[in-house]
């Protein structure tokens, strides 16, 4: 695309003129052969919106040499060849492609690079991160390192089992087989609801042109739903760390497994591979894991974690890998007293340090979209980039990075582009799990957030021992704790670690949407026996806080 | 109503509970210690199956219902795992040796353990807890036939009837032979041959999981086309086909008419079903679940005037006050419904009326309850046969049957069924079934928001926990089918 203006956007209105003017122009034969077209007329800066000057306008003229005008469409796409053309088919850009085309009749396109387990520039596959890379083949993973458990716990049931072996191979091969059968899953929803599907890396052009390997198309409105991808620090012999796309995909179990990381796909990995037989150390920075989860929660996770089994290395900067002879890793850290500790005889070093926002190489910036510190695209309430027909939805935009809020995000950008009801996603109470062991879910504030924003907050707490675990001798604990805002009885916060609790938060999360108090949590009858009912029965605080500082406890 | 903080000075007790199940020892602990009222608990001494002297701190529940039942439902539930591991890689044995002398033990051990906290759980809240068999003498007077032998009369100006309910087996001939719930969760083996069990509500159901699971062959039988009378018929159908293909045998529109003893210790029990000849099958055991009876005789209710309904539970009036005034009745002996948790509210409900001046209701209104058969149903609100009869107007049923993400790898030919009704003219979600695992945790919370009002569009407006079961129940977009309703407004 040498000597080729970047182009940007334009008012709809002043468009119409500038388009006539361009199918004008592209009756004369000397366009034919070229390659693209764009209607909109240069802008300097994409950043100041609506307006831009009759210069603009003239000098964009000189650009219909190049133009080759898509059929305008016969279904009221007007100009482009389409109304929407979203670049990325994970969950959300599937989501707001099939919610365009479906409920508000836009003619809709999708891009999306090959599919491949491990991503890179050039291989993605429909369905994403979540799909591909994410939330399901760790889920299966999950599942999978459970069953280590369960035989262990059914001895105390009176089963004569032992830990039975592990065909690691044909497990991945299952969880590969259902990824490929998703992946066509999400290709086939496409289809079935006219979406088309273009294979390939999709780049800007122009505010309106998207280039997928070669091939342009015009859209009135861009979606960018490219998501995020796992990044590594800089650290001495970072080639030889591993990250969560690989980790997902090991040939064997490692015998013996450094994390690096306290966060949730940390601690998510360690209790898989753990289950699965794996000596596994975890090194993070912080005293302790999971930063931005309740404190006391996370004070809990901390214990069982090593209940569990797994080594923690909280206070701990990693700065070196290398690689011995036997092919083993080791990995150099600083503690706290800044002394260097190395641990050695690593299978795998899994940096599971971060994700970044996929922009790099897309034209983003060449046609004005604002990009943030992060590199994730500047988006506003409603998911408009600073260019207005191009909007920015899921990991991308780095708001909340889960599945469930790309396609919030997705089907408020349908009905905001397309169905004419401006619609903003709602961030509040957006409930999340860590599926670690045990596991960890929670929705609204944590202690210190509500106690930051309201001041007298009161708290309940319970600690539980899992039903199963009186007889099965497994010593794993749960725990579940309230936050209410003590002048409003409003909940603020649930929280809960232990068995299936990411199920349990779900219907708790509808109650705090619509506002629930505590009162109201009270009425509720349990159910019998479940662990959930202690939600509906913890009547007195633990402790209360006024003025943000602790009062008596149990009044 | 009877003020806690006066003395007792004509009484004993403020308060004498008679049953110390899970209502009755609520009552009693919360209206001494919050209330400050002087109380006295009468329990029968321990046992694991109940009778007319026997019973146990901790009463149905804790002893012979919910908790050993949930164990044994956790223990026969491996079976599964060891199937569904090895689509995951494991290499499992598929049915590893099971020792049940060994489960029971532990069961026992721990039902004791809970026997204990109870009692501590009155004695640290200074109940005084009195064992042995209570009546009543008249309206304030308790005599009670010490378990170590004489008897003690106690005053109170407060009686509260918590006696609970015992299982009851349906009049057939041979009925001796069979087992009821209590014996089931004491058996000495594990029968290697047939087990019939007899009904088709929860308990009888959530039985056959268990043994079932445990490896024995249980046929079920009962007089309706589907089990689990009451219960939404699109969920009885599922779970019916649930267990159908977990191995246990259905008999619907069927009645046992005789059961005989046979020689070599089995037994024969003869049954009719609709429309086919008599037949006859052999059970190394037979197990009623044909219902639950309240435990209200021999206690001296008609001598104090203590109305009981025909079928034999106490007549209460929405405070759970009985016919007479200073005496007061919870959980299953005022059959209305049967539910632990249930009993706890109205215990609740009794302290704050007659010790904390608080007159208060027990809301039965979206009580959630579950059934722990494998894969287990909960629900909350109306069933779409209830919608039917009792709503005016037009309600959407939202339908969803998936395969659970674990079973796409176990292999497992079961899917989960989810349903939600909404009432049209307010969008308010008045129904939530679901069949499939962790139904009962995951309809607690759903409970909390059908019970706090929430609309059908604010269950839409809450972001899904990926991946889970649960957030299917927040992303029903289009309703299956909407029916008309005929109830009154």
């Amino acid at each position: 695309m040498a000597g080729r203006t970047v182009l940007s956007v334009s008012l709809d209105k002043s468009r119409s003129a500038f388009v006539a003017a361009a199918r004008q122009h592209l009756r004369q034969p000397s366009c034919r052969r070229a390659l693209f077209c764009s209607f909109a007329p240069a802008q300097p800066s994409a950043g100041n919106l609506p307006g831009y000057s009759t210069a603009h306008r003239r000098q964009s003229a000189c650009r219909f040499r190049h133009c080759q005008v898509r059929a305008s469409s016969s279904n009221g796409t007007g100009d482009y060849d389409y109304d929407l053309f979203t670049i990325g088919a994970g969950s959300g850009g599937v989501r707001a492609s099939r919610f365009a085309s479906t409920n508000y009749g836009a003619k809709v396109a999708i891009c999306e690079m090959p599919f491949d387990l491990i991503s890179s520039e050039s291989k993605g596959g429909a369905g994403g991160t979540c799909v591909l890379r994410g939330c399901v083949p760790k889920k299966l993973m999950v599942y999978g390192g459970e069953f280590a458990e369960s035989f262990e716990d059914a001895k105390g049931f009176g089963w004569d089992s032992t830990r039975p072996g592990l065909t690691w191979e044909r497990f991945m091969d299952n969880k590969n087989k259902e990824l490929d059968r998703l992946n066509s899953v999400y290709m086939k929803i496409l289809a079935n609801n006219n979406v088309t599907y273009h294979e390939g890396r999709g780049k800007l052009l122009d505010a309106h042109t998207i280039d997928v390997d070669g091939k342009q198309f015009t859209a009135k409105h861009i979606l960018i739903a490219t998501g995020g991808k796992p990044t590594k620090i800089p650290i001495e012999g970072a080639e030889h760390a591993i990250i969560s796309d690989q980790i997902l995909n090991l040939s064997k179990v490692p015998k013996k497994l450094a994390i690096i990381g306290g966060g949730y796909i940390a601690l998510e990995f360690a209790g898989i591979y753990n289950h699965f037989g794996a000596e596994t150390h975890v090194f993070y920075r912080q005293p302790l894991p999971l930063r931005g989860f309740d404190e006391e929660v996370r004070n809990f996770m901390s214990e069982q974690y090593q209940q569990h089994g797994l080594n923690l290395h909280p206070q701990h900067t990693p700065v070196k890998i290398e690689k011995a002879a036997d092919g083993t890793l080791s990995l150099t850290a600083e503690d706290k007293d800044k002394q260097k500790v190395t641990l050695g005889g690593f299978d795998h070093v899994l940096m599971a340090t971060g994700r970044q926002p996929n922009t790099q190489n897309m034209g983003l910036e060449e046609v004005g979209v604002k990009l943030e510190k992060s590199g994730a695209v500047a988006v506003d309430k409603a998911s408009r980039t600073s260019v207005p027909n191009i909007w920015a939805i899921g990991d991308v935009t780095n708001r909340l990075n889960l599945t469930p809020v790309a396609l919030m995000e997705g089907m408020a950008f349908a009905a905001t582009a397309f169905g004419d009801n401006e619609s903003f996603p709602d961030y509040e109470n957006v409930a999340s799990a860590v599926f670690s062991s045990p596991p960890l879910a929670h929705v609204g504030l944590s202690e210190e957030q509500a106690v930051e924003k309201y001041g007298d907050v009161d708290v309940y707490t319970s600690g539980f021992k899992p039903m199963r675990n009186t007889i099965s001798g497994n010593q794993g604990r749960g725990f579940q704790k309230i936050v209410v805002d003590a002048k409003t009885d409003r909940v603020l916060g649930m929280h809960m670690v232990g068995p299936e609790c990411a199920e349990i938060m779900q219907g708790f999360a509808a109650a705090l949407k619509i506002g629930l108090k505590k009162k109201q949590l009270d009425t509720v009858v349990g159910i019998h026996p479940s662990s959930a009912e202690e939600f509906v029965t913890m009547r007195s605080p633990e402790r209360r806080i006024r003025n943000k500082q602790p009062v008596e406890a149990h009044a | 109503m009877v003020s806690g903080h006066s003395s007792s000075e004509n009484y004993d007790f403020d308060l004498v509970t008679i049953g110390a199940g899970s209502g009755g020892t609520r009552a009693s602990r919360i209206s001494a210690q919050q209330y400050g009222a002087k109380v006295a608990c009468v329990e029968l001494p321990f046992d694991f199956v109940a009778t007319d002297e026997k019973g146990g701190a901790g009463g149905t529940c804790v002893i012979r219902g919910c908790v050993p039942k949930k164990l044994l439902v956790y223990g026969s539930a491996f079976t599964e795992e060891f199937r569904d591991a090895k689509g995951f890689g494991w290499t499992a044995e598929e049915r590893p040796p099971f020792n049940w002398k060994q489960l029971l033990q532990k069961k026992a051990k721990e039902v004791e353990r809970l026997n204990g906290v109870y009692k501590k759980l009155l004695r640290d809240t200074g109940v005084e807890l009195i064992e042995g068999r209570a009546k009543l003498k008249d309206r304030h007077t308790v005599e009670v036939e010490l378990s170590g032998g004489g008897t003690k009369t106690v005053t109170a100006k407060v009686i509260l009837l918590a006696l609970g309910g015992k299982p009851v087996k349906a009049p057939i001939p041979g009925k001796e032979y069979a087992i009821t719930s209590d014996d089931a969760l004491v058996l000495d083996d594990l029968p290697e041959a047939s087990i019939v069990i007899v009904g088709a509500g929860y308990i009888s159901v959530e039985f056959s999981g268990i043994f079932n699971g445990m490896g024995a062959d249980v046929h079920l039988m009962y007089r309706k086309p589907l089990p689990l009378t009451g219960f939404d018929e699109e969920c009885r159908q599922h779970v019916s086909e649930n267990m159908t293909k977990r191995g246990i045998k259905l008999y619907p529109s069927t009645s046992p008419t005789k059961i005989e003893k046979r020689d070599d210790g089995k037994f024969t029990v003869h049954y009719e079903t609709e429309g086919e000849k008599a037949k006859t099958i052999v059970a190394a055991v037979v197990m009623f679940g044909t219902g639950r009876a309240p435990n209200t005789k021999n206690i001296g209710l008609e001598d104090a005037g203590v109305k009981l309904s025909k079928k034999g539970g106490i007549v209460v009036d929405e405070y759970s006050k009985t016919s007479v005034d200073n005496i007061y009745a919870i959980g299953d002996v005022t059959e209305r419904l049967q539910l632990t948790p249930v009993a706890i509210m109205e215990g609740m409900a009794f302290t704050a009326t007659v010790f904390g001046d608080k007159p208060t209701k027990p809301s039965f209104e979206n009580v959630p309850s579950a059934c722990f058969i494998q894969p287990p149903l909960a629900y909350v609100g109306y069933t779409e046969e209830q919608a039917k009869e009792k709503i005016s107007g037009e309600v959407d049923v939202y339908v969803s049957k998936f395969k659970p993400m674990k079973n796409v790898l176990s292999g497992r030919d079961e899917k989960t069924l989810m349903k939600m009704l909404v009432e049209v003219s307010t969008d308010k979600v008045i129904g939530v079934h679901m069949v499939g695992p962790d139904a009962p945790e995951i309809l607690q919370g759903i409970a909390v928001a059908v019970k706090s009002g929430a609309s059908k569009a604010q269950f839409d407006s809450t972001v899904g926990i990926h991946p889970s079961a649960a957030e299917e129940l927040v992303t029903m977009r289009n309703a299956t089918r909407r029916i008309k309703c005929n109830g009154k407004a």
